[in-house]
């Protein structure tokens, strides 16, 4: 009963078009105030506690370094050095675009940045080399989401974060999925270039792509940093940030040269508006999860479900449509902090790995990223390449079919993510 | 006056933000010194314990004034699914409405923030490794949240005005235009 309270009023104030943060807030206000006996003075104190912690603080150095390298020319030279690898084949272009992607997702946190960083390079060059505008955009707005399957990833720090899970087991399990998900893209690209006669690269000889790989080494350096630097025990996660946000700084600034340093408050500035929204909206979701559990609505979903005698099978499939919902709706990290905290103690009643249901999560999150209404990344894209939403939206279905597929696979074979943090002995 | 807010507020979440990352990296780097066999006698000797905790503390302040400044940015995301589809009118209430809403959760969280940093003034808690004292710290949350209430209803008494509210542009990043001609040496490489 309070549940359908709870959530009712929470849609209601969300179609209000209010911030999602400030719809969390109040549902929680609303319902303390008027139905329970909780010490309302606690709700300030959570306030505070809720960001009292030192894992989450990785997101706003991730943001940092994903806000230096979208300025540097870090995605330039990663896409030249892509291109000289599979230009020549057909679609070279697009190839090169989705193993670019692959590259600086691993690199960087975050989906949008992502998009913007490959896309405002590689669209325009791609009609400039005589494909089809929607192509470039269906290629680069499906491959940039990627962004948040890829480690380092700030959704993956958000999901560690809220169900207690190991941040570093949860990077190592996105590592293969990630890379599944990228060839299957790259396939479909493959294809419909093929299939259309898209025109292809010249072949680059081996001292032209020697050449480029030394120009985008001082970017790829920082993958070994982060993620080999969270595998060693050198560093946790968010010192693994840090160091990454002062290295992405140091090459933008002194290596590439492409920033200046009168230019790095600005940055800063940007880098740190960025992370408070997001904080806000965790610190909401903290909140609103402590109501959840107070109102016992995870544990009481976990007996009905027990009770039903309800299989893995279809609760995964039920989990799939509703975060799929939700991506209808929210953006990825929304959708996280507040689905999160109720299906992870309903997914380890049943035997769901914390780590599977986490990449299962970012997968679904990911589709969600790539069609209306709220694709973040068809908005990008669609303000890159000046096209209509309703344009982009028919151009990116055959990736965007390839995405649900891969979905299926990684919802039902969950192998796929556990494989290698197994193989490193993370879980 | 207003200005100057606006530019202090800028500057110390920028501050912050930057302070931190430098914080973090120069106790790594401390932990890398402490390994080395000459530096150890020296290092050894400056405790840095305290830093996780400060840098969480920062990171705080700068979320509380950060939100500020983005509901004046309009960074905060809703849902628009709806709202895009009702007539102007109705669209114009109610945005109103959720502006409001804004308003009054931060002004209640403010209020409750501020007798709780009031109790404490009274009490000698401090935080357990800086130790600063607690009213100190918590005081970014009525601070924060009274700015905050504040900005909403700057941006609600201007979209009242002028129905223009502040938008942000996921797209857009200072210092990459989108090229027009292919950046990428091709062949020519």
């Amino acid at each position: 009963m309070s549940a359908a309270l709870i959530f009712g009023l929470l849609f209601a104030l969300m179609l209000t078009g209010m911030p999602i943060s400030i719809s969390l807030g109040l549902t929680v206000l609303t319902f303390l105030f008027t139905m329970t006996e909780v010490p309302i003075e606690s709700v300030g104190l959570k306030l505070f506690s809720g960001l009292d912690n030192f894992g989450i603080m990785a997101i706003p150095f991730f943001i940092l370094a994903g806000t230096f390298l979208t300025r540097g020319g870090v995605a330039r030279r990663m896409i030249a050095f892509t291109t000289s690898l599979v230009g020549h084949l057909p679609g070279g272009l697009g190839l090169a675009g989705v193993a670019a992607c692959a590259m600086f997702a691993a690199i960087s946190g975050s989906s949008v940045a992502t998009v913007v960083a490959i896309g405002s390079i590689m669209m325009p060059a791609m009609v400039e080399h005589g494909y089809p505008r929607r192509f470039g955009v269906g290629v680069i707005s499906t491959s940039g989401a990627l962004g948040i399957l890829v480690p380092p990833s700030i959704i993956l720090v958000l999901y560690g974060v809220s169900t207690n899970t190991s941040i570093g087991a949860l990077f190592m399990a996105g590592i293969v999925p990630g890379v599944i998900l990228a060839s299957m893209l790259a396939a479909v690209t493959w294809f419909v270039a093929w299939r259309n006669g898209y025109p292809r690269m010249p072949r680059a000889d081996f001292g032209q792509q020697w050449k480029a790989f030394r120009e985008s080494l001082w970017g790829l350096l920082l993958i070994g940093i982060v993620l080999g630097g969270i595998y060693g025990g050198i560093f946790t996660p968010t010192e693994a940030a840090a160091v990454a946000a002062v290295y992405a700084f140091c090459i933008t600034v002194f290596v590439y040269k492409e920033l200046n340093l009168r230019d790095v408050p600005k940055v800063l500035l940007q880098a740190a508006s960025m992370s408070s929204m997001l904080l806000y909206i965790i610190t909401n979701a903290v909140l609103f999860s402590f109501l959840m559990t107070h109102e016992q609505i995870p544990q009481t979903m976990a007996a009905w479900i027990i009770d039903k005698n309800f299989s893995i099978w279809m609760f995964l499939l039920v989990v799939n449509v509703i975060l799929l919902l939700a991506g209808n709706v929210m953006d990825p990290s929304s959708i996280l902090l507040i689905m999160a905290p109720i299906l992870y103690p309903l997914a380890t009643k049943l035997g769901v790995h914390p780590v599977h249901l986490g990449v299962l999560m970012i997968v679904n999150t990911e589709v969600g990223l790539c069609h209306p209404p709220v694709g973040l990344n068809l908005y990008i894209a669609s303000s890159i390449a000046k096209m209509g939403i309703s344009e982009i939206t028919i151009a990116v279905l055959p990736w965007l079919c390839a995405m649900l597929a891969f979905l299926g696979l990684i919802t039902y074979a969950p192998g796929i993510s556990l494989w290698l943090p197994r193989l490193l002995g993370m879980i | 006056m207003l200005r100057i807010l606006d530019r202090l507020e800028e500057i110390l979440i920028s501050a912050l933000m930057g302070a931190a990352t430098l914080l973090i990296f120069v106790s790594v780097l401390h932990r890398f010194g402490t390994g080395i066999s000459f530096l150890y006698p020296y290092l050894i000797q400056i405790h840095i314990a305290w830093t996780q905790e400060l840098c969480i503390y920062m990171f705080i302040w700068m979320a509380k004034f950060g939100a500020a400044y983005g509901v004046r940015t309009g960074i905060h995301v809703g849902v628009d699914v709806l709202i895009n589809r009702l007539n102007d009118r109705w669209r114009k209430g109610v945005i109103l409405f959720g502006l409001a809403g804004g308003a009054l959760f931060t002004a209640i969280v403010g209020t409750m923030g501020a007798k709780f940093v009031i109790e404490l003034m009274h009490t000698d808690q401090v935080s357990p490794d800086l130790e600063l004292p607690s009213w100190l710290v918590y005081a970014c949350i009525p601070l924060g949240s009274y700015l905050m209430c504040f900005r909403f209803l700057q941006v609600m008494w201007a979209y009242w005005r002028t129905n223009a509210l502040p938008h942000h542009d996921a797209a857009h990043v200072e210092g990459i235009e989108v090229s027009q001609k292919a950046p990428i040496a091709l062949g020519e490489a």
